[in-house]
């Protein structure tokens, strides 16, 4: 343990905490305890006995644990009993209880738990790596873990405890240091010092003395100040008191204490970990599902992670909307962050000053009545110390910031995050943080929060948000996080103003350019009058991707929605609006109605998922269409969820790139896979109004599930922009979108039979019969381009597309007739 | 803290099948750090299902071994002890104890572990252990049928060597426990 760690390279700045509430400022690890809350608050000088008696306490505690959890198993259990119980009691038993098989259990986590001990700050290895220290760490973490058999052993709980040894390794050095020094010149007068003496100077003004720590810190070796008496008494005193052997509890009560670094080290992290009655407990950051009083029904981990983004888009919103356009989820980095209490972020002396900050900020749970919402407010800022934490990230992210705006990619933006630079100015930093935590504090910012947890869905997001990540930096949209209830919102108050602008709708072009939002108008009409033959007519369109995006940004327009990433979500609010309203009329209709029906519930719900790499799971199954056959609602719900997502699609996709009509027709005939398959599912080659409506509510959803099929399959291409654009979408908003859509589109395709005996609707029906043709055509030329990119992915993603062509063969055959049938009429 | 697995004669397919089911279920890998075996496995499977239970494994040649390149005498150093292995056919008489002693001090070990006998047998002679692990799988012997499948798990620890006997009794596995130490002045204690 050489001296040379205490006098590392200083802290970045010359930061120094402030110690208005910090008496034990140099002592980092009696003022961390009292902090965490092993040690009881340091009052008044007289509470020192206080101090060392819950300091005995707690190693006692400890060293009580140690005893009976590690198991030595040569050591006969009841102290000699003469025949234990061998049969079970041996190496090879099988039985659970032998001490055997405990021994061995402890074996296996010891073993864990070394991998991440070796590994462990070889920058300070002169410290860590020794074997005293490891097996310190070793044995703490052991018995912590066996402790809490629930939480087991994960990796970065070593890097929480580290720091917390070696502030406790420093404070026994600094002692050491302090008994050599003072020794010399106090010698006399220490050992004279009768105890009355020392009340004498025990009854010092602490507040002085609380000025002179200042000097004291930088003053360690400092000769000059052994002079003046009335200056170091105090501090002195205090460590003299703290490691007086005839104090309080004599050795075991020496509150500093190299005997006992493991026992207090132990103490420090228990504290840490179970957050000491408080809010922020670390090991909720470890957990992998969500506490059971968490409100958003996330891992605490991704909550908070979010909660800082929330923070960030209060704070900043254009860093935040460019860290979320490029899909760079808070928890890619936030997690590390978070576990780790910025362990791995800075170098260990600001580390310890940041530590410094964070334990001085008190854990209790704040009482926020103004905003008595539980269900809206983010667990990490109701204390003062979560929102520090919290305000910190956010104010490191800051600190990136113009190298954050600068890229345009996520992966770099994650190194920028995750490679946080050396040379930093921490005072800044922290203070900013600081100035943040008020802003985190405030309830309003916190209960804005709310409904987050219907953005996330602990799905096992990392693998498929990859998929994101590399996606092309030409489509930078990404709408990301959405609040639940906000689309719920946006759904209530667009189908109250559906109602209002059904006959406003905008001039429709044959281009198509109303395509869509004529067909969410049709499909809404329905509700209330019979479909206009223009509007049919105007359904079904081209298939432009300029066409599309008019669409969107008529639909958006018309339905007052907000012209940006967001748009995404209104669209699909609109969709669910839609489902909503040709749910209402939807008849009893053969079992299409009611899957309809199931479909649109299924959507609502559906678009309360925004995000989720479920989605993106669910989606890829849709890829295969053909085996889906028998599970309509299956399909009509992955649909749905699809369909929301790719609502996104088609708004950042005709956004970022000049799609060449190729791509588009892509979607539409993936989408007739499905409408077909729909079809069949249902049973019945409806009506031809049927057929048209459910083609053009397919239309949508084809469109969607292609690219995202396609985007599936290529997302790792480099690929023409079609594909780039895809991948990016593909981030689970894909699915979202299409089921809406595609159950809208059948729900108003069941409805229209009803009505489809108008005669006024014969015209648009040759008009559907026409563009059901460009439909094969288009469908017909994707799959040739399907086939072409097929050939160069994965046999299985072959397979499944396949499957799908197959299926999508068959609907072009019935596509076909239908063309015919209409043709006719 | 180190398990050495002693085990011996299964003369498998020969005379036996297989190790009896409870024995099996009591050799799972990842416990045992080494595996002595005095020999007559007898087939290559025997010797891949031991390799299988722990990568350190030492074999001598019993004399129904198919595999002739096993040596008929080996040594190693686990700890503090130095162990010694040989079948035990080549002793004659076999399983006397003073032939043995004599192999022992031959071969200059703590701890000789031999077999043939298919008996398990413990002796502490001269400040060494002789250890005849028995048969594992109960095979009859050279001169009976009367077997009892047996094996040794040998736990070493610094000076100390502790001998859990594990013996097939009436379909009941019984444990028994042997303690030696090991003294600088190699004198047997007990």
């Amino acid at each position: 343990m050489s001296k040379e760690i205490v006098n590392e390279e200083a802290p970045s700045s010359s930061v120094v905490v402030s110690t208005e509430n910090r008496p034990f400022g140099s002592l980092r690890s009696v003022q961390w305890r009292i902090n965490l809350g092993v040690l009881p608050p340091f009052l008044s000088s007289s509470s020192i006995d206080d101090l060392r008696r819950v300091t005995a306490d707690t190693r006692r505690r400890y060293a009580g644990l140690r005893r009976r959890l590690l198991v030595d198993p040569h050591v006969p259990k009841d102290g000699g009993s003469n025949s234990p119980d061998l049969v079970m009691d041996n190496p090879l038993s099988q039985n659970p209880d032998s001490t055997w098989g405990r021994f061995f259990r402890n074996a296996e986590l010891e073993k864990m738990v070394d991998q991440d001990l070796s590994r462990l700050y070889p920058e300070h290895g002169s410290y860590f790596q020794t074997p005293g220290c490891q097996g310190m760490l070793r044995r703490i973490l052991l018995l912590w873990c066996l402790r809490h058999p629930d939480c087991g052993y994960r990796q970065g709980m070593h890097e929480l405890l580290a720091p917390l040894l070696y502030v406790l390794h420093v404070d026994v050095e600094r002692l050491s240091e302090v008994r050599k020094l003072y020794e010399d010149h106090f010698i006399d007068k220490f050992d004279g010092l009768s105890f009355e003496e020392n009340d004498v100077t025990y009854n010092f003004d602490f507040k002085k003395f609380l000025d002179s720590m200042e000097d004291e810190i930088g003053s360690q070796g400092n000769s000059k100040k052994v002079t003046s008496l009335d200056e170091l008494d105090p501090e002195i005193q205090t460590i003299v008191l703290l490691s007086d052997a005839y104090g309080a509890e004599g050795e075991l009560g020496i509150v500093l204490s190299e005997k006992f670094m493991e026992h207090d080290a132990y103490c420090m992290f228990d504290a840490l970990m179970s957050g000491a009655h408080g809010v922020v407990a670390m090991s909720d950051f470890f957990a992998p599902s969500p506490v059971a009083e968490s409100h958003s029904g996330l891992p605490p981990v991704i909550e908070a992670s979010a909660a800082l983004y929330h923070l960030l888009s209060v704070v900043d919103s254009s860093l935040h909307s460019h860290l979320v356009e490029l899909g760079v989820e808070p928890q890619y980095f936030a997690l590390r962050w978070l576990r780790v209490l910025f362990g791995r972020e800075f170098s260990l002396q600001d580390l310890l000053v940041v530590w410094d900050e964070i334990f001085t900020a008190d854990n209790c749970k704040l009482d926020k009545d103004s905003e008595n919402n539980e269900s809206s407010t983010f667990k990490i800022f109701s204390s003062h110390r979560g929102s520090l934490i919290s305000s910190m990230a956010v104010s490191m992210i800051l600190y990136l910031r113009s190298s954050l705006l600068a890229t345009e990619n996520a992966t770099s933006c994650l190194q920028r995050l995750l490679n946080f630079p050396e040379k930093i100015n921490l005072k800044k930093i922290i203070a900013k943080a600081k100035s943040l935590q008020n802003l985190a504090l405030d309830s309003n910012v916190s209960s804005l929060s709310s409904t987050f947890g219907g953005a996330y869905n602990h799905s096992k997001s990392a693998v498929v948000r990859a998929h994101s990540l590399s996606s092309d930096p030409d489509c930078p949209k990404t709408p990301l996080l959405v609040p639940d209830s906000y689309w719920e919102e946006k759904w209530r108050v667009l189908h109250k103003a559906e109602e209002v602008r059904q006959d406003s709708l905008g001039n429709p072009t044959p281009s198509g350019k109303k395509r869509w939002s004529d067909k969410v108008k049709l499909s809404l009409s329905r509700t209330e009058s019979d479909p206009s033959p223009a509007r049919a007519e105007n359904r079904r369109k081209g298939h432009r991707a300029s066409v599309r995006r008019n669409l969107l940004d008529d639909l958006s327009r018309q339905l007052g929605l907000e012209e940006d990433a967001e748009k995404g979500g209104c669209l699909e609010a609109s969709n669910t609006e839609d489902i909503h309203s040709i749910d209402v009329q939807v008849e009893g209709k053969n079992g299409n109605n009611n899957e309809s029906i199931c479909t649109a519930e299924r959507c609502e719900s559906g678009s309360g998922t925004v995000v989720s790499e479920e989605n993106s799971s669910i989606f890829s199954e849709p890829a295969s269409p053909g085996s889906d056959t028998n599970d309509h609602e299956n399909d009509t719900e992955k649909s749905s969820v699809a369909s929301n997502s790719s609502m996104y699609e088609n708004d950042d996709h005709q956004q970022s790139t000049e799609d060449s009509p190729l791509p588009v027709s892509l979607p539409p005939e993936d989408g007739s896979l499905n409408s077909p398959h729909g079809n069949e599912s249902s049973g019945k080659i409806v009506s031809a109004m049927k057929e048209r409506r459910h083609l053009s509510g397919r239309f949508q959803w084809f469109w969607k599930f292609g690219r995202s099929n396609v985007s599936e399959e290529t997302s790792d291409k480099g690929g023409g922009s079609c594909e780039a654009a895809k991948s990016p979408n593909h981030d689970g908003k894909i699915n979202t979108a299409d089921p809406l859509i595609a159950g809208a589109s059948r729900n108003s395709s069941s409805t229209n039979k009803g009505d489809a005996v108008d005669q006024n609707v014969m015209g648009t029906l040759k008009n559907l019969g026409q563009s059901m043709l460009e439909h094969i055509q288009v469908l017909e030329s994707v799959f040739q381009q399907d086939r072409g990119q097929v050939g160069s992915l994965d046999f299985s993603k072959n397979i499944l597309v396949g499957k799908g062509q197959v299926t999508a063969m068959t609907a072009l055959k019935e596509l076909r007739k239908i063309s015919n049938l209409l043709s006719e009429m | 803290m180190v398990l050495v697995l002693a085990i011996g004669d299964l003369h498998i397919p020969h005379r036996a099948a297989d190790l009896p089911p409870k024995f099996k279920s009591m050799l799972v890998p990842g416990k045992i750090q080494h595996i002595i075996c005095t020999g007559n496995l007898c087939i290559k499977e025997v010797h891949d299902y031991l390799k299988s239970l722990c990568p350190d494994l030492h074999v001598t040649r019993g004399e129904y071994d198919e595999d002739s390149r096993y040596p008929e005498n080996k040594t190693l150093t686990i700890g503090q002890f130095k162990l010694g292995i040989c079948h035990g056919h080549q002793v004659i008489p076999w399983g006397d104890l003073d032939s043995l002693a004599m192999l022992q001090r031959q071969l200059d070990v703590d701890i000789l572990i031999t077999g043939h006998t298919h008996q398990f047998k413990a002796y502490k002679h001269e400040g060494g252990v002789v250890i005849n692990p028995g048969s594992a799988t109960g095979a009859y012997s050279s001169f009976t049928y009367d077997v009892n499948p047996s094996f040794v798990l040998m736990d070493i620890d610094g000076l100390r060597v502790v001998l859990y006997v594990y013996e097939l009794i009436d379909g009941e596995v019984k444990v028994d426990k042997i303690d030696f130490k090991k003294t600088a002045t190699t004198h047997a204690t007990h």
